[in-house]
């Protein structure tokens, strides 16, 4: 029974984490609102699913396809059309508003309604009364594994040095002689390959649909917001607060009233810690 | 009078235009334009404190929805009483400001700013919709109202005055009455903008700190906008219900709470006649593309709005509106 409640709590962990790690880096970081993250890891769920059914490829290869592909879309993307919003984030909404609506509406003319998904990997195990999937544990040690190494790249590497005084003052980094247009699109094309990443990991979980990047939007938003200013530090507390909320209320009552809770948790964080999980633990140190 | 029609022309032909529709197309068309106008409300009021404010609200779909709401169960429940047409509408859009005041004050007084503003009325959207859609079973009812879940609610009585002739906010009679809602609003909006609360509130887009520190209460200033643009968007609201006949807890979701923004952003979010023309064409447009074009409405629905925040940073419709003002001498005042 105890461990039944940890393993939700865990999938919901999972779930929270890998849905904010690409909008982390370009929302939390780059400050670009980004409604199309969603159809980022629509690409890379359908990148994933595709190239694994057509080729006949083994799972882990056809996840790395699928990374690279949204790596590739968060490219082009970049260069024809984000690169001209930055310091404008409400722009921002519209115009990734607008490239959501492409990509799921293009997904839905090419592929159809549905498509067959992938079966999930790895097997189950049984604990008293319940099975449960071992492929969702390694969904929420691999969230921390990631959470890991992108802290390690943005906060003790040169280039996150550079990314951090680029996204912070353009113009200084500038004529300190960083090629900012560079490390811009190499910080998007990060987030871009994260929310891919994210894709590829749940293709095999779930049905594959237009429209699946909708079940990550509001929880990538709302865990990236409560984490706050320095969103590496601040995700894991703000996703573990969230997902305790979020499973204690489904399990006393039921799933909607758990969403409820959970926004209404993310409302009264916004009040009371306007800096976010992160600004709690940086003014204890 | 003449003054303000002289410094308008633009906005004034459109609307000596708007007026004689009626008498050369048929009600079909008739109905769809008033469907149209019944959005401009909403975007009109995040054109208030959006373009002029700088406060990006995904929160007005909430006050859209909480109004045809409260208007379809005050309704429904009162049937048949006198009056019930016009002082159900009234209550549901006092329901509405009041939320509104409620939340803006949460806002502004509770010192939540930029982003963050609009996850906050993101996140109180989604928790109406999402309990609302849970309430499909009968023990979800307000009186005699139920609130029927997904499938949300119809049979509510139409706006006006029974036994009256035109009495009734439908047909003809529906789109005046849209029509001289809209250009009142228009007007008090204009005179807003340019009154000293306007000003203030202009000014605390670019810097609120400043603003205060001249002595200007900020924050009163920034709740009594919200407050309009909740009344505003609470006046879609209701528009929509009386239009259809139905509310249901999507006009709440995700999608819906975008689209005003979108229509807004698209259109020039610093002018409000272009808001007006643009929410219009906007809506007009994803419906025609959703008749003819069906699944590739919805891409072109997206380049346009991509293209148009690539190259008409200030909005498409406020960009052509200047280009006639320039081309045409006569316009100009």
């Amino acid at each position: 029974m105890l461990f039944n409640i940890v393993y939700q709590f865990g999938d919901a962990l999972a779930f929270l984490l890998l849905s904010a790690i690409g909008l982390a880096v370009i929302f939390g970081m780059m400050k670009i609102i980004n409604l199309a993250h969603g159809e980022f890891i629509t690409v890379g769920a359908y990148g994933t699913v595709v190239s694994g059914k057509v080729f006949n490829l083994p799972l882990p290869i056809a996840m790395a396809a699928g990374v690279i592909i949204t790596i590739i879309f968060g490219l082009i993307l970049e260069k024809l059309i984000i690169r001209y919003l930055y310091g404008r984030p409400l722009d921002s909404v519209v115009a990734t508003w607008g490239i959501s609506l492409i990509v799921s509406q293009s997904f839905l003319v090419i592929f159809g309604p549905s498509y067959e998904g992938l079966q999930t990997p790895l097997g189950n195990f049984k604990l008293g009364d319940y099975s449960y999937a071992e492929y969702r544990i390694f969904l929420i040690l691999f969230a921390f594994l990631l959470l890991g190494l992108l802290y390690i790249l943005f906060m003790k590497t040169s280039f996150g040095t550079l990314a951090r005084a680029t996204i912070e003052k353009p113009e200084i980094a500038s004529s300190m002689g960083v090629n900012i247009s560079n490390v811009y699109s190499t910080t998007f094309a990060i987030g871009a390959g994260l929310a891919g990443i994210t894709g590829a990991l749940y293709a095999p979980t779930m049905t594959i649909v237009p429209s699946i990047g909708q079940a990550f939007i509001v929880s990538a938003f709302i865990t990236v917001v409560t984490a706050g200013a320095s969103p590496f530090i601040g995700l894991i507390p703000a996703a573990s607060f969230l997902s305790t909320v979020q499973t204690s209320v489904t399990f006393f009552y039921k799933a909607t009233i758990g969403i409820i809770a959970l926004l209404f948790s993310v409302i009264l964080i916004i009040r009371f810690l306007p800096k976010g999980f992160s600004g709690l633990i940086t003014k204890q140190k | 009078m003449i003054k303000i029609i002289k410094k308008n022309k633009l906005p004034f032909i459109t609307f000596v235009i708007l007026s004689i529709f009626p008498f050369f197309i048929d009600s079909y068309y008739l109905n769809n334009i008033s469907y149209f106008m019944c959005w401009t409300f909403i975007s009109l009021g995040l054109a208030l404190i959006w373009g002029m404010g700088g406060v990006l609200s995904f929160g007005q779909t909430a006050f859209f929805g909480l109004a045809g709401y409260s208007f379809a169960v005050i309704s429904i429940n009162f049937i048949g009483v006198f009056g019930v047409g016009i002082w159900s509408v009234i209550l549901a859009l006092l329901i509405t400001t009041l939320f509104g005041l409620i939340v803006g004050y949460f806002l502004f007084y509770g010192g939540i700013y930029d982003v963050f503003i609009g996850i906050v009325t993101l996140a109180i959207t989604l928790v109406l919709e999402t309990y609302l859609q849970q309430t499909a079973g009968p023990e979800y009812a307000i009186g005699e109202a139920r609130l029927n879940g997904f499938n949300g609610m119809q049979g509510m009585p139409t706006i006006g005055i029974q036994d009256l002739q035109y009495g009734l906010i439908e047909g003809v009679t529906q789109y005046y009455f849209i029509l001289i809602l809209a250009i009142i609003t228009l007007i008090f909006l204009y005179r807003f903008k340019n009154s000293k609360l306007g000003l203030i509130f202009l000014a605390s887009k670019e810097d609120r700190n400043r603003v205060a520190s001249l002595g200007h209460n900020v924050q009163k200033v920034q709740l009594i906008a919200f407050v309009i643009a909740s009344l505003l968007a609470g006046i879609s609201g209701i528009l929509y219900t009386n239009w259809g006949g139905y509310i249901t807890p999507s006009s709440m979701g995700l999608v819906a709470a975008a689209l005003p923004v979108v229509w807004v952003a698209a259109s020039g979010k610093k002018d409000f006649f272009s808001v007006f023309i643009g929410t219009i064409f906007l809506v007009w447009l994803s419906q025609t593309l959703a008749i003819n074009g069906a699944q590739f409405a919805i891409i072109v629905m997206g380049l346009i709005l991509v293209i148009s925040t690539r190259f008409f940073p200030d909005g498409i419709i406020l960009m052509f509106k200047n280009k006639l003002i320039e081309k045409i001498k006569w316009l100009q005042s």
